[in-house]
């Protein structure tokens, strides 16, 4: 027998004994919503509110984020083709770079990239392999700015999970990349951004 | 009272009194923290948390008594999306298989990320003895793994180091001069994860769940590694306990919703990964192959047993947060991979042939019911540690720290030896009770006065209350 069917054979005798299997219980859409999602009248306005909870700077035009990313001191950023017309709106005011190598990665301080939508509930961010064409390129440098559809807003986590896309990586991201493990001390940026933008058009 | 012999100290007791007490304030404040805010955000954002917690206990049981099922579906979704599943029964097969993967790929490096199913199974000991490397990409996992080390929590595996360790960690490493700053540690932890980022041939993760339907392995972290271990490696490779599968997408609206809550207090941890495939040509950044080794471990043997909830964990450690013996022991003191209530189950089913090693684990517990209270699965860990307690009974597992009770046995199985004690016992009275060679005994009666005996005066008092009728006056009273 090799493992697969030991395991296999292991499951089914293990419960073949039972009287009866635990039927599947009923999981109604929006069970697991939090309770105050009802009174949030507008999908926009609640994910800046959580967005902005977790760290997430939001934006609703490209003349703030350029003046939040000179803050920063950011010098290189890049942006995919995929951002559209985007780019356009940046050079000049900073270096940008079209295509990401790994070679690149310690030079570019800030990444610009489509997001595939948001939800509103947790403030989160989703990206996923079409829309951003490098994994690495959203991830690496200190700045990460996801450009969001208002449109493509979902209301809660439920929502986005019934409307999942045929992608094999999507990743919810929610705030800066963070850990408390010295100390339970909060820090900002272990191997993720820093700092976590959205511009919502 | 019947105890005559010096009592000896439980094993974790031991752990519990050689705990530094710095050690044992930092495991106590960041647990008693973490506990606070996860009360406070689900009573904020649920009305009936409590009824969703037991939802998500149903989802888990439902899917374990139909693990057969949806463990099948959840291969033949990956396979239909490219990925390799393979199996593994026990430890040994999972870490080959594994340096098989690598090795026919000529990989000589690769990058972790946290997964408690690697820490059963070995899995850096393995690579190493066969000439890999590899690196724990967690902050803490990374720690753990430069001092030799092993995790003291499920979710905050250094939850036992101060600042100045990690600092004297850094130095020996030769990752700069001693510097406690917290901030400065996890920068230059950045700086150089990312070289081994890079360098990574393969990377390992461990999963949270998958679905069934459409073979979606779900990783959560806070730090961004698991993605990390992604972004730039050729091979993925993901080890994965059998119990992790659950139906489908939409149960993980309520599992995904309890576990950042319960696990740190967040209502979300900042990364939810979800991950189905290889790269394809019209979505050509991740890794080229995705591999997925399903590892058994005596999981189908705890399925078998009478303790099967267990295998409903999600691995929050909430359990260990709010448990009074976790918080004075630590880690450490359960001497197994699993920790605290959770570790306590598990880990003697576990062991195997080992059982008894770990057998004095499920008596660590006041059965205060804590653990249970917050399971964001609903595990009934009270009931399932006096299962265990009955199995070590019933497997003769010698018990320190039980008074011997064959005397009260003798007693309470012999009416004539009872009723002979209860007219004797008024001699208790006229005794020097503080003086009797019993430990603790002596100096629990400096404080307090035992009550005047009224043993044996039951029977008569019971009689006396049954009135002409047979009926008691309470009864009488109430049927008028």
């Amino acid at each position: 027998m090799n493992a697969r069917e030991q395991i296999f054979s292991g499951i089914r005798n293990a419960l073949a004994p039972l009287p009866e299997r635990a039927p599947r219980p009923e999981v109604p859409h929006g069970v697991a919503d939090a309770q105050w999602l009802a009174d949030e009248a507008d999908n926009v306005a609640l994910f800046v509110k959580r967005a902005t909870a977790v760290g997430t700077k939001c934006f609703s035009s490209v003349s703030d984020c350029l003046s939040w990313l000179f803050e920063q001191q950011t010098r290189k950023i890049f942006i995919p083709d995929s951002s559209g017309e985007f780019a356009a709106k940046f050079v000049g005011f900073l270096e940008v770079v079209r295509n990401y190598s790994r070679d690149q990665v310690d030079e570019i301080d800030a990444s610009l990239t489509p997001a595939a939508g948001a939800i509103a509930e947790s403030g989160t961010i989703i990206l996923t392999d079409e829309s951003t064409p490098d994994r690495l390129a959203a991830l690496a440098p200190w700045t990460h700015i996801a450009v969001v559809r208002k449109d493509e807003i979902h209301r809660s986590m439920a929502d986005a999970l019934a409307a999942m896309p045929d992608d094999p990586n999507i990743i919810w991201v929610t705030g800066p990349s963070k850990t408390a493990d010295v100390e339970g001390i909060l820090i900002q940026g272990v191997h993720g951004p820093g700092v976590q933008g959205c511009l919502l058009v | 009272m019947r105890c005559t012999t010096v009592m000896a100290k439980q094993l974790i007791d031991t752990y519990a009194a050689e705990l530094p007490s710095t050690v044992q304030q930092a495991v106590h404040q960041s647990t008693a923290t973490t506990t606070a805010k996860r009360y406070q955000l689900l009573g904020d954002d649920y009305a009936d948390a409590d009824s969703l917690r037991k939802l998500a206990g149903a989802i888990r049981q439902h899917a374990l008594e139909h693990l057969d099922t949806y463990l099948e579906q959840a291969e033949e979704s990956l396979a239909a999306r490219g990925a390799e599943v393979h199996y593994a029964v026990t430890p040994e097969e999972a870490c080959r298989t594994v340096t098989g993967i690598l090795q026919s790929a000529g990989i000589t490096k690769v990058v972790k990320s946290k997964s408690m199913v690697t820490e059963e199974i070995h899995l850096n000991d393995y690579l190493a003895k066969h000439g890999i490397e590899s690196v724990e990409s967690d902050l803490g996992e990374y720690i753990v793994q430069i001092d030799g080390d092993h995790p003291s929590h499920i979710v905050r595996p250094i939850i036992h180091k101060t600042r100045g360790d990690i600092a004297r960690s850094f130095e020996r490493e030769g990752l700069g001069d001693y510097n406690d700053d917290p901030e400065t540690i996890t920068r230059r932890a950045r700086k150089f994860m990312r070289a081994k980022y890079l360098e990574a041939g393969a990377g390992i993760t461990g999963a949270n769940f998958v679905t069934a339907d459409t073979g979606r392995l779900v990783l959560v972290t806070n730090e961004g590694n698991s993605r990390f271990c992604l972004a730039p490696s050729k091979i993925h490779i993901a080890i994965v306990g059998i119990e992790k599968v659950v139906p489908s997408d939409a149960d993980l609206a309520v599992l995904l919703n309890l576990l950042g809550r319960s696990a740190t207090g967040q209502q979300l941890t900042v990364y939810t990964e979800f991950i189905n495939g290889p790269r394809r040509k019209d979505r050509p950044s991740g890794p080229e192959q995705m591999h997925v080794v399903f590892v058994d471990n005596r999981r189908t043997q705890v399925l078998a047993s009478d303790c099967k909830e267990i295998l409903r964990c999600i691995r929050c450690g909430a359990c260990l947060n709010v448990c009074p013996v976790y918080r004075q022991a630590s880690g450490h003191a359960y001497r197994s991979v699993y920790p605290g209530p959770v570790g306590a189950v598990l880990s003697p089913l576990l062991a195997g042939d080992k059982f008894k090693e770990l057998a004095d684990l499920p008596k660590a517990s006041s059965l205060c019911g804590a653990c249970n209270e917050v399971c964001p699965v609903d595990i009934p860990i009270p009931d399932l540690l006096l299962r265990l307690r009955h199995r070590a009974h019933e497997e003769h597992v010698p018990s320190p720290g039980t008074p011997p009770m064959e005397g009260f046995a003798l007693l309470g199985t012999h009416p004539l030896i009872w009723r002979a004690a209860m007219t004797f016992g008024a001699a208790k009275d006229y005794l020097p009770l503080d003086r009797l060679p019993v430990p603790y005994l002596g100096s629990w009666l400096k404080k307090r006065t035992l009550p005047k005996w009224r043993g044996g005066k039951f029977r008569t008092w019971m009689k006396s209350r049954n009135g002409k009728n047979g009926n008691t006056e309470v009864n009488g009273a109430a049927s008028n």
